[in-house]
């Protein structure tokens, strides 16, 4: 039963790791909507999908890249992959104020209930995702290879590859960038001075919708490179991987304390090793299974999460 | 006052009613007009896969009133989503809307069973082009199709000894790893593929296998165990999409094992998603319209605007048997189910279709494909 | 003015139910349920849907939505929980069916007792350790649920996995009243009649104890138990009402469908029943039954725009939900209505 896992541990910590960056990306998108709305973004995950053809169509349809084509070399390869991190950011983060525009704006200004954003918030990743569907045909959608997945060392008997690296660090700078931006920029402040209280902080001079576009598109930002870096390891995308992807990052901010951003990263890390060494160990049909048995374990004894909850408490 | 409303709206229902029925048998023209259906899945995730068999039946339809000038034929579109709970509500209305004289389709097992009961109860005849699993032509089990459902496709028990003994040509003492989608198609074909493997001489199930739900896309587990159990043959009986997300992080992952996947697998887009990581793969499918005809696949893509799919070939085949039925003069479902009954043809493959007393077809060889520059080569029948 | 309450149908509905003495009301509610139960016959009018066959679609989906809203009413509506994982016992509820039904030589109505407990065991199970989550935790933990639940009867021998379990027995004919496949109508009056079960025991409790107890745990759960209300044991019976239901429902549908598979318990159809719910009107019955009856209805009556009908089902609800965010026919007023006409006594 542990075999698999004692003989393939390092291997399987990798890839670990690089799946949970990508969660911890993805969360980040539902932790910043949280802390300053208090809501579950539902369409997170369909921005996330979007996002991923920010990528694909920087590298098919602007740098004319085929399956059969060779992978970039040196400043091409840098170029091709800085535009297509920089395109799925920009999609996701476009997506993500329209869904906010759209289903979130007016019904925060008539200050309803939350079911009923959360209804109006799952009508729009509907319909994004639909959208998405009718125009890719409800086909897969590879993505051809640009970062060369070459193997640079071993380490431990696993293999240390190139966009695994990749993913890993340059994923590890974005979190750092942006829980510096909510740290310390001014914008961050506000964000988390309405977070803590809305009315105090509109007392305050803060302009909420500002404040709440903005944590939609450093959300959506986010949430776009996590797309960036899935399409870079997987090279592929459908209409429909956001739902799993989506239910996986909230699992994950939720683990760690919704709304709190540090939670996120925990979460997302932690989720990403627990799906890997479960699906080693019990099977990859368990693996959703063994996720929200800890999920429910660990909220029976942490009610909070792992982190507890709140954008202001990253200061801690 | 409330008693009057009822009243008027029984009456205003009875006569819409009767309205209904008029404006339906108005519509006897000098041209005869039939209507089959295409059932599968035409929206939602498997979209795809019904959209080619529609084009499939509709191109046939197409030929078929080139030929007929004076029989149009409709072909209703009926939409399942590949669902058992979609079906389960479109079937009844396809089951006893009596203008409908044959089904192909549906494309999946799973909506096939769900929509069984309606057919059945409207005597109504289908032959699907894809839905393989092996109970359904079984008369000890609950989900025969007797007597009206019929295949134009090999089942599950000739396709996974066929994919076990493809696999493993040329492999002496192979050690194989299993492991499926856990979807309906996949988890039944895995079991014929093992089963297969114990007759195949040398060859070892190993690793245990594992169910890779189908909306995952991180395999890093499934080639952890196959790294362990030292496999050098890799058999996946789920759909292409996955296979080729698989198949690179295999490769990715420095391992040479042979892979092969079943009628899932088959499928033109699965070397252009996977690129050159498919090379060498080892496909068993049924020939599709390209392979088996490249001048009926040109005229296809010229009537149809694009390229035949994976069960073209199927799809093609069950229309032209409903159609020629319509020909023969059997426009009434009772006829139609006999005639599919005593029908002997000839496949657009060559093959004599001829349904046993199951609804089974007598042949159902499956051919071996390779992955060669960038496309599926046919390396002929497994034997 | 006048234009608003010729729109505002809910209130005049409202107006006219509190102005009527008892007579008055038991007509008005005689009138609605002969008009639901005809009903089946109107199949050949405008609201005749494509492909679907009309008498199946007013079971499945709509009657079935409808039953399983009201459950999902008491625990979202009522006692403001949030519940995402209501699927859970509309499958257990099912796979009880199915395999009873397969195993044993009991009928539909023998096994809908055991579905009913099943669905109302799991409830308990669940409720207990969960329960002392509040909001969106609660959400995810009750998701959770649903999900395995799935996954166990897809990796499971025993549910005969993602295959399925085919040949499930249709209901016994009741007295003259024959179940048929090919006209469903007495399927979907024994969903009326299953609804209007459920309509009346939503509206015993709502008046009584634990109806005041979930209202109180809605408005403010601390405040709720600091003046004593024992709010984890009316949040448990809340939530194993709203399971019991659930079962009900699964078992009906199990039993006509004939056929049940895990992929027809995923996580959309808890999201829709959601959907269904706080689109008609989260907390007020009526709307909650007007909200079941579109959504399940409308995705079968627009299929002739097929391929693009999800995508409008989408944007229908992002819609609705910012021009009426309190549902169709939302609570508050009509509790105002109430307030007002006992003021005029």
């Amino acid at each position: 039963m542990f075999e698999v896992l004692i003989d393939q541990f390092w291997s399987l910590t990798i890839a670990g790791i690089a799946l949970g960056f990508i969660y911890v990306l993805i969360s980040l998108g539902y932790t910043m909507v949280y802390g300053v709305l208090r809501m579950i973004n539902f369409a997170n995950s369909e921005i996330f999908m979007w996002g991923t053809f920010g990528t694909v169509i920087t590298n098919r349809d602007i740098f004319h890249y085929t399956q059969t084509s060779e992978p970039a070399k040196g400043w091409k390869l840098a170029l091709v992959l800085i535009s297509a991190l920089l395109m799925s950011m920009f999609v996701a983060a476009l997506t993500a104020v329209f869904v906010e525009f759209v289903a979130y704006r007016r019904l925060r200004m008539k200050g309803t209930n939350r079911l009923a954003t959360l209804i109006s918030a799952i009508g729009i990743s509907i319909a994004l995702a639909e959208l998405m569907r009718l125009l890719t045909d409800s086909r897969p959608v590879g993505s051809p290879r640009v970062l060369e997945k070459m193997i640079l060392t071993e380490v431990w008997g696993a293999n240390i590859r190139l966009d695994t690296v990749v993913t890993i660090i340059a994923a590890a700078i974005i979190y750092i960038l942006l829980e510096r931006f909510i740290q310390l920029s001014r914008m961050g402040k506000a964000i988390r001075a309405v977070s803590q209280n809305e009315d105090s902080a509109k007392l305050m001079g803060v302009n909420l919708n500002r404040v709440i576009t903005v944590t939609f598109l450093v959300g959506g930002l986010a949430t776009g490179a996590a797309g960036f870096f899935y399409i870079t390891v997987f090279e592929y995308t459908k209409f429909n991987i956001g739902f799993t992807m989506g239910l996986a990052a909230f699992t994950a901010a939720v683990l760690g304390g919704i709304g709190n951003i540090r939670g996120a990263f925990l979460g997302g890390l932690s989720l990403g090793l627990l799906e890997v060494y479960a699906s080693a160990v019990l099977g990859t049909q368990w693996k959703a299974v063994t996720v929200f048995i800890v999920l429910v374990l660990v909220l029976l004894f942490k009610p909070n999460g792992l982190f507890g909850e709140a954008v202001q408490q990253t200061r801690a | 006052m409330n008693s009057k409303i009822q009243r008027s709206l029984a009456v205003v229902s009875a006569a819409a009613l009767v309205f209904g029925v008029a404006a339906a048998t108005n519509a006897q023209a000098a041209v005869k007009t039939y209507t089959i259906a295409y059932q599968g899945p035409l929206s939602g995730g498997e979209a795809s896969t019904g959209i080619d068999e529609q084009n499939a039946v509709k191109y046939a339809a197409k030929l078929f009133m080139k030929k007929n000038p004076n029989i149009k034929i409709k072909i209703v579109s009926v939409d399942d989503q590949g669902d058992p709970a979609v079906a389960s509500t479109v079937a009844p209305g396809t089951g006893s809307n009596k203008s409908i004289l044959g089904v192909v389709g549906p494309a999946y097992s799973g909506a096939t069973i769900a929509s069984l009961p309606y057919y059945k109860a409207g005597g109504l005849v289908m032959i699907s082009p894809s839905a393989t699993r092996v109970s359904l032509t079984d008369p000890a089990s609950p989900d025969f199709g007797g007597p009206v459902f019929h295949r134009v496709v090999g089942k599950d028990d000739l396709q996974g000894p066929a994919l076990a003994k493809y696999a493993t040509t040329g492999v002496s003492s192979a050690k194989v790893f299993v492991f499926d989608d856990q979807s309906a198609y996949a988890v039944p074909l895995r079991g014929f593929v093992e089963a297969g493997l114990k007759k195949v001489a040398g060859a070892t199930v190993v690793g245990g296998g594992d169910s890779v739900p189908n909306t995952t896309t991180d395999f890093a587990p499934t080639i952890a165990k196959i790294k362990t159990s030292g496999a050098t043959v890799v058999i996946y009986t789920g759909y292409y999409s996955q296979a080729a997300i698989f198949i690179k992080q295999l490769r990715d992952s420095g391992s040479t094992a042979i892979f092969a996947g079943g009628d899932g697998v088959f499928n033109q887009e699965f070397p252009k998603l996977a690129g050159a990581s498919a090379e060498g793969s080892r496909i068993t499918g049924v020939g599709g319209l390209a392979g088996i005809s490249p001048k009926l696949e040109a005229d296809f893509k010229k009537q149809m605007g694009v390229s035949s799919g994976v069960y073209s070939v199927e799809s093609y085949d069950a229309a032209n048997i409903l159609l020629e039925g319509i020909k023969a003069g059997n426009t009434t479902r009772a006829k139609m189910l006999k005639w599919v009954k005593a029908y002997k043809g000839k496949s657009v493959s060559g093959n004599t279709i001829k349904f046993d007393a199951n609804g089974d077809i007598s042949y159902g060889l499956f051919a071996g494909f390779t992955t060669k520059n960038g496309v599926l080569v046919n390396t002929g029948i497994i034997k | 003015m006048k234009l608003r309450n010729y729109w505002n149908l809910r209130d005049a509905g409202a107006q006219l139910w509190e102005g009527s003495n008892r007579k008055g009301r038991v007509t008005i509610a005689l009138s609605a349920i002969v008009l639901v139960a005809l009903l089946p016959f109107a199949g050949a009018s405008f609201l005749a849907t494509p492909i679907a066959a009309y008498d199946a679609v007013l079971v499945y989906p709509v009657g079935v939505f409808v039953l399983m809203a009201l459950g999902l009413n008491i625990v979202v509506g009522k006692s403001g929980m949030l519940d995402l994982g209501y699927v859970a016992f509309f499958a257990i509820g099912a796979y009880t069916m199915a395999l009873m039904g397969t195993l044993t030589s009991l009928n539909t109505w023998q096994i809908m007792p055991f579905g009913i407990a099943f669905a109302m065991v799991a409830g308990v199970l669940l409720g207990l350790p969960t329960l002392r989550l509040r909001g969106d935790y609660l959400a995810i933990v009750t998701l959770g649920f649903g999900e395995i639940v799935r996954l166990i009867a897809l990796n499971s021998s025993w549910t005969k996995g993602p295959n399925g379990i085919a040949n499930i027995p249709m209901p016994p004919d009741i007295g003259p009243l024959e179940f048929k496949l090919d006209d469903q109508k007495v399927f979907f009056w024994v969903v009326v009649v299953m609804i209007l079960l459920t309509i009346w025991m939503i509206r015993r409790l709502s008046i009584r104890r634990p109806g005041r107890a979930w209202e109180a745990i809605r408005q403010d759960e601390d405040v709720a138990e600091l003046l004593g209300v024992h709010t984890l044991k009316y949040k448990i019976w809340s939530f194993s009402l709203g399971a019991a239901v659930g079962g009900a429902a699964g078992v009906l549908y199990a039993s006509k469908n004939l056929f049940i598979a895990p992929e027809m318990f995923t996580l959309n159809v808890s999201i829709l029943i959601l959907a269904c719910v706080v689109f008609g009107g989260i907390g007020n019955i009526w709307g909650v039954v007007v909200g079941a009856t579109i959504l399940g209805y409308l995705p079968d009556r627009i299929r002739f725009i097929s391929d693009a009908r999800l995508l409008v089902f989408g944007i229908v609800l992002v819609v609705v939900m910012n021009f009426r965010p309190d549902g169709l026919l939302p609570r508050k007023k009509r509790e105002k209505i109430g307030e007002r006409a006992q003021a005029r006594l």
